[in-house]
């Protein structure tokens, strides 16, 4: 009777997120994959003919689709590299006790706590060509002669995007290198010391090892939340200027909401979620053994 | 530890090097925003910028609290006798609505958010049922699905039902969000409460609602508090489902009505600042203020690894 108890309550207490999942997240992925298999335009609603495969075999001879790759392998990479190294710095000096050090880590919480929306108006304003804060500073400290387009920079556009993408998820990312640092074992550095291991010695053969843990769950996440972003090139650039900052979330929306395109939209959705969920595993599996 | 002073001042030195950067870094972009709010037009479009506001004035935050106030015609705009005798955009009244729909939003999230992990949490941590591991992974992977490959499909779905425009949608849409991470958060929390409290709970005739009420909820206080929180800023701060699943200003969260602004480009650059420091505020007066929870909540599951 007992058995039957627990799992009669444990049925009750978890239908209910179940209930919601199957709702909201499970029902519209399998319906996505319904729409995907159909030639659905929503400016010709009562057609929607049933095309198996096609939407995606027109998908990959479509040649914007293979720049939004690219743009977004470019942009997760960026993301990704410069998240870790400044999560791990940043974690190494607030790891430290020193007067100030309690200011410094609630300050950390503020750009995760920002909207992405605000924190895209406020790169764009930054990186404004004529009332910027990035033209003012660098030419007042000398590093620039004279004012320069920044976004409007296809050279650079995904760069300054990822800047603004780095600034905000750089702190769940330090936070989490942190915890992993608090939980080195303090003898091991005193041993490292007694045997003559200098400060990168001890960071390289004591630091590093040990936050391999927090190193994995950082990677993943950030691959995972790198490549779905959205807000800020609504926000910033459009995509542009010409396709510079063309990604695959940015291609979705605009397949999707503004050619109207549904079945074409929700195909690339699907390519999109799949790479993600492969890459979220392939980075478990393969880099889980290796760091 | 009386350590040789070159190395103790070497270390001094670092770290205020190392500090002075990192505050530059972390707090500049939002101090450089919070500075041409407080800033009038003329003054923001001076060059080079002025780095400090020289008459600070909190007139763009009255335009805003004002704009509802104010009918906004073409012929005002153009001889641009709003407040701040700067350009106002058109939508400037729906900001303040926007922000309660915003409120109300995360306030229903927050808390059904934490009703239903704690108890699905107490679930899978505490109670051996068959498919306990099978249910957090379901749960794990739905979020691996990017957003915008939900909101298509999402939308079809909502605007069968006729809920477009409802507030209701948008707050199952976030819980569907914010729910698997917390729930991964509680597990991780609730595993390392000692099992004996739980057995010895259970001899006393304890039933598994007043377990989870009585030993589980008092002793993971930090781990609900950093829900709570996670919750409200993940609904405060989404922009994605908001932009598809509302299209009026019944149901338009902040964040919707602030991008209208940055995208109408007659708006005063000072307004849009305004706009986006009083949407800041809240959440990052809540991080700061829970911080200690957060960062013990948020990171509890990370050193299992």
């Amino acid at each position: 009777m007992r058995l039957g108890y627990d799992e009669r309550s444990a049925a009750l207490l978890v239908a209910p997120v179940l209930g919601v999942l199957l709702v909201v997240a499970a029902f519209p992925i399998v319906y996505s994959f319904w729409v995907s298999l159909h030639d659905i335009v929503l400016t010709r609603p009562l057609r929607r003919p049933f095309v198996g495969f096609d939407n995606y075999l027109r998908i990959f001879d479509d040649a914007r689709f293979w720049t939004a790759v690219s743009r977004t392998t470019v942009y997760t990479l960026v993301c990704v590299v410069a998240t870790t190294l400044l999560a791990v710095l940043v974690a190494l000096l607030l790891n430290e006790v020193f007067p100030g050090q309690r200011l410094l880590s609630a300050l950390l919480l503020v750009p995760w706590a920002t909207p992405s929306v605000v924190n895209g108006l406020m790169w764009k304003w930054i990186y404004d060509p004529t009332y910027g804060l990035l033209n003012g500073l660098l030419v007042q400290v000398g590093l620039l002669e004279r004012y320069r387009v920044w976004l409007s920079d296809p050279d650079i556009t995904l760069l300054l995007i990822a800047n603004a993408a780095i600034w905000k998820q750089m702190p769940l990312a330090a936070l989490l290198m942190i915890v992993t640092m608090k939980a080195i074992p303090e003898d091991l550095y005193r041993a490292a010391r007694v045997d003559g291991a200098n400060v990168w010695q001890r960071f390289v053969h004591v630091t590093l090892p040990a936050l391999r843990p927090g190193l994995m769950l950082v990677l993943v996440y950030e691959t995972m939340i790198s490549i779905r972003h959205f807000d800020l090139f609504l926000i910033m650039t459009q995509g542009g200027p010409g396709d510079a900052s063309l990604t695959l979330s940015w291609l979705i929306y605009v397949e999707t909401f503004r050619s109207l395109r549904f079945g074409t939209g929700a195909a690339m959705s699907y390519i999109l979620a799949i790479t993600t969920f492969a890459l979220s595993w392939a980075v478990i599996r393969f880099l889980g053994k290796r760091i | 530890m009386n350590r040789p002073l070159a190395p103790r001042v070497t270390r001094a030195l670092l770290l205020t090097v190392f500090s002075a950067l990192f505050v530059l870094y972390v707090a500049g972009p939002v101090a450089w925003l919070v500075s041409s709010s407080l800033q009038t037009e003329a003054q923001i479009t001076e060059v080079p910028p002025n780095w400090l506001p020289p008459t600070p004035s909190i007139a763009n935050f009255e335009a805003i609290f004002a704009a509802s106030e104010r009918v906004v015609t073409y012929e005002n705009r153009r001889q641009g006798e709003a407040l701040t005798s700067n350009f106002l955009p058109s939508g400037a009244a729906n900001l303040l609505p926007a922000m309660r729909n915003s409120l109300v939003v995360g306030a229903w999230v927050a808390a059904l958010n934490l009703l239903l992990s704690v108890t699905a949490a107490y679930a899978i941590a505490v109670i051996d049922f068959r498919g306990r591991r099978a249910t957090l992974y379901v749960a794990l992977a739905t979020r691996v699905v990017p957003d915008i490959a939900l909101v298509v499909p999402l939308f079809l779905v909502i605007r069968n039902l006729g809920l477009i425009n409802s507030l209701g949608a948008l707050v199952v849409t976030y819980l569907a969000i914010t729910v698997p991470f917390t729930i991964f958060i509680l597990i991780s929390y609730f595993e390392g409460i000692p099992r004996d409290l739980y057995r010895a709970a259970r001899i006393d005739g304890c039933g598994h609602g007043r377990a989870l009420w009585h030993v589980y909820l008092p002793l993971s206080l930090p781990a609900l508090v950093a829900s709570l929180t996670f919750a409200f800023l993940t609904s405060w701060n989404e922009f994605v489902f908001a932009l598809v699943l509302t299209q009026n200003v019944a149901a338009q969260t902040l964040p919707i009505i602030i991008s209208g602004f940055i995208m109408d480009f007659t708006t005063s650059f000072s307004f849009v600042n305004a706009a986006g420091v009083i949407a800041i505020i809240p959440p990052v007066l809540m991080a700061v203020v829970f911080q200690r929870y957060i960062v013990s909540g948020l990171t509890a599951g990370a050193v299992k690894g």
